[in-house]
């Protein structure tokens, strides 16, 4: 059978298995049981545990395990609250201090987390009441926490840039380098926006209004605050200063983390702490067992040529490279609408990055375009997991509400990535200037 | 990642096998966590070794990562207890009671028989491993049938807690894919998690 056929049938299968509700992990172990049985007989099922296990054996999946145990920590603790009073304290002064603090409280937990719905749960619990209180409108405070959340896989570290580089072959380093720009903007972005859609709805004397703090209170709660600061400081240190490997940093930020939160915010209940490693073992075998089954998956894919065939296809066509990046775009998009991240990366990555740089894209710029693809589909419905966070915290905010909130959101990402695709050194001119151009 | 936590486990309506098979699920889960705390402190007394005494490690990078590996598949049926496993229920939501319990059963027996097949083959290559004395190409060459057991026993462990949600299913223990009829925003999927 002609590959390009038997691929558009694997995902037609692929499709119609995930959406049955099997487990995205044993939806692709059936998906290439199936077809290996189908095309190579029954003896290439005993390949399959072989290659679940070689892609598992790897050590730069360490890091995954360990960045989720420091962002479990951190979740765990007082911390998004102290960052969130914090940068209130500090930023009262600026015009629309309010939503700038809650924004920026969520880009710099989101940093220390890696997590989207974890950094919407710990800012938004303080954030959303006090500027609904002082008369933020609904739509603006609930959407920007909303939207501050999905900064979580795209400011470093985070778990999905890993996923991507391990996924992809490519340098986690650099990803997360890649991140930071186009992280900023966004943050500037949503910034604005909730700084306009205030003012237009009337809220002049609510964006202008000032709460003064004297120094000592300004004062008194940073030592709450720097020495989680200090940590993500340090392991980004380690990262970039040669001194240690992703995989080697993660551990240590996840022992200086859970020393953090059982010293300074006292975590000392064993119950506490068994709290944060099943939440964290839960995250990380749901991640991992999907990473060792799309090994198979992929594995089933280039055994049966389908991923060579559609890369030299792709090749092949006449086609303008932003069309088809627009293509690729829409895809990810609809895909981020229903799938989490970490399986569209892991399905999607290794069969679309030989298309992207064959059409002459860089790969971390397009890592970026596709984590920020991914958050879109964090606030979208029909999944879009932040917005039922945001419900379960603000119950009393419509969904809806949420949603028409979260929604020019949306199309700041979406201008964010027209900037990237305009402007591409956004992603690739940090990673370049620190670490020397990919060569 | 952690923080935001969907609060499910299987049901087992008092009966003691569904239990047993839960609390086994359960020791998995206390065994995943173990290996990567361990994991945490090996890799960290690793970069001790290496930065600080500046001398040479041996068998540290190939123990974590060994030890990821059998969190991971031990730790599945842990996660599958918990009902941690991201999938893509909005299907199954939009089906009247009875054809969601049906889907539920199929989809669930097709889990168990591709977990079985993961045991079958994956004892096979435990097997090969042990009766030929495989061990890796590192100068600490440990016994590859070690790390290879977890996966017949992770994948086994799986099956039975699959086998054990099925019989909840079947006898209406627990709603077909835990989705209880007035589904709250707390019990929404959670496949947006990161």
């Amino acid at each position: 059978m002609d590959p390009l056929l038997l691929g558009g049938i694997v995902a037609i299968v692929t499709i119609l298995i995930l959406f049955s509700g099997v487990s995205v992990a044993v939806g692709l172990l059936i998906v290439a049981a199936l077809f290996l049985v189908t095309f190579d007989g029954m003896r290439s099922l005993e390949l399959m545990p072989e290659i679940f296990f070689g892609k598992l054996d790897n050590f730069a999946l360490l890091s995954i395990p360990m960045f989720i145990i420091m962002g479990a920590a951190i979740a765990s603790t007082r911390a998004g609250a102290d960052l969130y009073e914090a940068l209130e304290r500090w930023l009262t002064r600026v015009p629309g201090g309010l939503v700038i603090s809650n924004l920026g409280a969520c880009a710099l937990f989101a940093a220390m987390s890696g997590s989207s719905p974890a950094t919407c749960a710990a800012i938004g619990k303080m954030g959303i009441p006090e500027m609904r209180r002082r008369g933020y409108p609904d739509g603006v405070a609930a959407g920007s926490i909303a939207a501050g959340g999905t900064l979580g896989i795209l400011i470093p570290p985070s778990v999905t840039m890993i996923v991507y580089g391990i996924a992809t072959e490519t340098s986690i380093g650099r990803l997360f380098l890649a991140g930071v720009i186009p992280g900023l903007l966004l943050v500037g972005l949503f910034m604005a926006w909730s700084l306009y859609d205030t003012w237009r709805k009337g809220g002049e004397s609510v964006v202008l209004a000032k709460i003064s703090y004297t120094w000592k209170e300004k004062f008194e709660i940073l030592p709450r605050v720097l020495p989680f600061i200090g940590i993500i400081l340090g392991v980004l240190y380690a990262l970039y200063g040669g001194v240690a490997t992703p995989s080697e940093t993660a551990a240590v930020g996840a022992l200086m983390c859970l020393l953090v939160a059982i010293v300074i915010y006292r975590l000392w209940n064993p119950m506490d702490l068994w709290v944060v490693l099943r939440d964290s073992t839960r995250e990380s075998v749901m991640i991992l067992f999907i990473i060792g089954a799309a090994g198979v998956f992929s594995y089933m894919l280039s055994s049966l040529f389908i991923t060579q065939s559609i890369a030299q296809y792709i090749g092949t066509l006449d086609v303008n490279p932003w069309v088809l990046m627009g293509a690729v775009n829409l895809f990810l998009l609809v895909a981020g609408f229903f799938l989490p991240p970490v399986a569209v990366i892991l399905m999607a990555a290794p069969i679309l990055l030989p298309i992207v740089t064959q059409a002459g894209f860089d790969p971390y710029w397009f890592a970026v375009v596709l984590t920020i693809n991914m958050e879109i589909g964090l606030i979208s419905p029909p999944v879009g997991l932040n917005l039922y966070v945001i419900n379960g915290i603000a119950p009393d905010i419509k969904l809806k509400t949420i949603l028409w909130g979260s929604l020019p959101y949306v199309g700041c990402m979406v201008v964010a990535i027209l900037l990237l695709c305009i402007f591409p050194g956004l992603a690739t001119w940090l990673p370049d200037m620190i670490m020397g151009p990919v060569l | 990642m952690a923080g935001v936590s969907v609060h499910k486990v299987a049901k087992h309506g008092g009966n003691p096998l569904l239990r047993a098979i839960g609390f086994l699920s359960s020791l998995c889960g206390i065994f995943a966590a173990g290996m990567i705390v361990i994991a945490v402190g090996i890799t960290c007394q690793m970069i001790w070794v290496r930065f600080v005494l500046n001398q040479s490690t041996v068998w540290q990078t190939e123990a974590v990562v060994y030890m990821m590996v059998a969190a991971t598949l031990i730790g599945i049926p842990y996660v599958q207890r918990l009902r941690g496993h991201v999938n893509v229920d909005l299907f199954p939501l939009a089906l009247p009671i009875r054809l969601r319990k049906a889907l539920a059963i199929l989809t669930l027996a097709t889990t168990i028989a591709i977990a079985g097949i993961m045991v079958v083959y994956g004892f096979e290559l435990w097997h090969v491993a042990w009766s030929r004395g495989w061990t890796s190409d590192t100068v600490w060459a440990p016994k590859l049938w070690v790390p290879y057991l977890a996966l017949p026993v992770g994948f086994g462990l799986f099956m039975l807690q699959l086998i054990a949600d099925l019989v909840a299913t079947i006898f209406d223990i627990e709603a077909p894919f835990s989705i209880e009829d007035e589904q709250t925003p707390d019990s929404a999927p959670i496949a947006g998690a990161d």
